[in-house]
């Protein structure tokens, strides 16, 4: 038999995949997520592979400052202080949390409009584009709802102007904003409704979209912008 | 081989790339500068900390977050629309911005044209620009307002 010419590390490997491969078919799994083929001259600039990054890190660093944060009016201030001063590499995860819901509804941006100007959203894509355009929404969500959770200053008026544009809404405006801040200022409720949002229901949609988002974009293949030049 | 799904035009083979491990390898250093990106900016300007919240004292430039500033920036402005009656200007400052998103979200409805290339189709760039300054000049205008 080679395998017994091979390398240990090698032959461990090869071991543990045919032993997936017996009961999941692994290899066929892999090749047919990885093995595809782009157009060469499909240039994404990377923009929507970063902006999933982006999310990954928001994921990582929130799920560690969710270890230390304590939502209520009480307290949350002083646990982002405690978070800020006392927990080892706390200060960088909190700024890497927040830099990086700045750059990730920046790059969700940069590729929106980057899928504007190459026409990708042209059938077949327009649910991919839906889709997208849902993600977006759902970042600017993560952003509106996070930006409470410090309980300082800057993010108790933020949250009380935010909430009353929804006012500006013809007749069902200011059930809206009601409805926002969990009754008609904001206060302790409005704390709890904003962080079940940021970390419960957000990340599920946000995911959910995301595979369909994924998945359409494997099923088609990634648009060519030239395609239609040669024809 | 049958193939259900509606692809592009083919693309002669020459013209493609391997996902793996070509575009993958560009993929994961791009997503290397981003993480270096993040923390650098993280240690030159770590995320700040105002005083704690008052319910009681209202600051003196209170505004949200700068990528919702355009919106309330337009809200705003739209005191002008107040000749057309005491409760245009609200009603139409999230109308206005309502039915843009709206028309974005169904973009590729809207745009039926079949042409692809940027440079084929100057009305559509146009509007991306036009849109782009409109938003980034209303943004401006909240900032130092």
């Amino acid at each position: 038999m080679t395998q017994s010419t091979r390398a240990f590390p090698r032959r461990w490997f090869d071991a543990t995949m045919d032993w997936f491969d017996e009961r999941i078919a692994l290899r066929q799994l892999i090749a047919a997520s990885l093995h595809v083929v782009i157009p060469r001259r499909a240039h994404t600039y990377y923009l929507g592979g970063i902006t999933l990054f982006l999310f990954a890190s928001q994921a990582v660093t929130g799920i560690l400052l969710s270890l230390y944060y304590q939502p209520t009016p009480e307290s949350a201030y002083n646990s982002i202080l405690y978070i800020m001063n006392q927990v080892n590499f706390g200060w960088l995860m909190r700024s890497v949390h927040a830099w990086g819901a700045n750059l990730m509804i920046i790059f969700c941006v940069l590729h929106l409009l980057r899928v504007a100007v190459q026409g990708a959203y042209k059938k077949p894509r327009e649910i991919t584009w839906m889709v997208g355009m849902g993600l977006l929404f759902i970042t600017l969500g993560f952003g509106f709802t996070g930006y409470l959770l410090p309980w300082d200053q800057r993010a108790f008026w933020a949250t009380t102007v935010g909430t009353e544009i929804a006012s500006a809404v013809p007749l069902v405006g200011e059930a809206i904003r009601d409805f926002l801040r969990a009754g008609a200022d904001v206060s302790a409720l409005t704390l709890s409704r904003f962080l079940g949002v940021h970390m419960l229901i957000l990340p599920a949609s946000l995911v959910g979209l995301l595979l369909v988002h994924l998945l359409i974009i494997h099923q088609q293949g990634l648009a060519d912008p030239h395609a239609t030049e040669e024809q | 081989m049958s193939d259900p799904i509606q692809r592009d035009p083919v693309t002669p083979p020459k013209q493609t790339l391997p996902f793996w491990p070509h575009y993958v390898l560009s993929e994961l250093i791009a997503w290397y500068v981003i993480l270096g990106l993040l923390v650098t900016l993280s240690a030159i300007l770590p995320a700040g900390l105002e005083d704690r919240a008052n319910p009681l004292l209202t600051p003196e430039h209170v505004k949200p977050e700068w990528y919702f500033l355009s919106v309330y920036q337009f809200l705003k402005v739209a005191a002008v629309f107040s000749f057309l009656g005491s409760e245009a200007p609200r009603l139409l400052g999230i109308a206005i911005p309502g039915v843009l998103l709206a028309m974005l979200f169904f973009l590729p409805f809207l745009d039926r044209g079949t042409k692809k290339p940027a440079r084929q189709r100057p009305v559509m760039l146009l509007v991306v620009a036009v849109t782009l300054i409109v938003l980034i000049a209303l943004t401006l205008w909240g900032q130092y307002s």
